[in-house]
């Protein structure tokens, strides 16, 4: 994953792994993607204290 | 060492004379037997959610909270005419990213012979595109009105044997989705 996709854990500063981008069916904040009727939340998890985070995916900006 | 997994028991309806508050608390019973779990009871009837708007836009903080701090989630849910209690599904349409990739169990109340089969099937379709994991084990609770004694305790044992297998499945999946959430890549 490239070094400004990484989330790093609000609580502890661990390097957070990215285990989903689940679509949202919902009125997008301004990256709607009209392929798929919504758009797409990152969600992170840190694998040091648990903590989970996410974000809207930036249309890309992921390698994947 | 670990850490205790935390696995919340949602009472899914608000119902003045609610057969399934035993249920939820013979399941939270069974669930505080576990070593390294953490659980308690969740009643919507509790929960501060406004029915003028829906979604995330009506969120209860600390039920957003324990939402997001969970593992996996057990839901006592009655079937009323095949379907599930309103309050429940909006108090689960109140979160989203809480949820995805953990684990949930279904126990069916009704005062039938089914279970609660019918609202599980209904509900199963929803809890997916929470981004939830359902597991293969259900709790069926028949007949419910007579299932308990006037202090809340089971009169059929054979409950204990069979939730003892569904909370072992569910446990094996939040165990194993916490670490693919936490360790495995997308």
């Amino acid at each position: 994953m490239p070094e400004a996709d990484r989330m790093n854990c609000p609580d502890c500063g661990a390097e957070m792994n990215h285990h989903a981008d689940k679509l949202v069916y919902d009125s997008a904040p301004d990256d709607e993607d009209a392929g798929e009727g919504g758009f797409i939340l990152e969600a992170h998890a840190c694998p040091g204290c648990g903590r989970s985070a996410t974000r809207v995916s930036q249309p890309g900006a992921r390698a994947h | 060492m670990e850490r205790p997994l935390y696995i919340p028991v949602i009472l899914g309806t608000p119902r003045k004379g609610r057969a399934s508050e035993n249920v939820a608390r013979f399941v939270l019973g069974e669930v505080e037997k576990r070593e390294g779990v953490e659980t308690e009871l969740i009643d919507v009837r509790g929960l501060r959610l406004s029915t003028e708007d829906e979604g995330e836009s009506v969120k209860d903080a600390e039920f957003s909270s324990k939402m997001s701090r969970a593992d996996a989630l057990v839901v006592v849910v009655p079937e009323y005419n095949h379907g599930y209690p309103g309050l429940l599904k909006h108090a689960l349409d109140s979160n989203l990213k809480e949820y995805v990739h953990k684990a949930v169990g279904l126990c069916g109340v009704s005062a039938g012979g089914f279970g609660g089969t019918r609202v599980i099937e209904n509900l199963l379709p929803v809890l997916r595109e929470l981004g939830l994991v359902t597991i293969f084990w259900d709790g069926n609770f028949s007949g419910a009105q007579k299932l308990f004694d006037e202090s809340g305790r089971i009169l059929d044992d054979s409950y204990v044997r069979r939730v003892d297998k569904f909370l072992k499945e569910l446990i094996w999946m939040a165990r194993a989705l916490r670490h693919g959430r936490e360790n495995i890549p997308l």
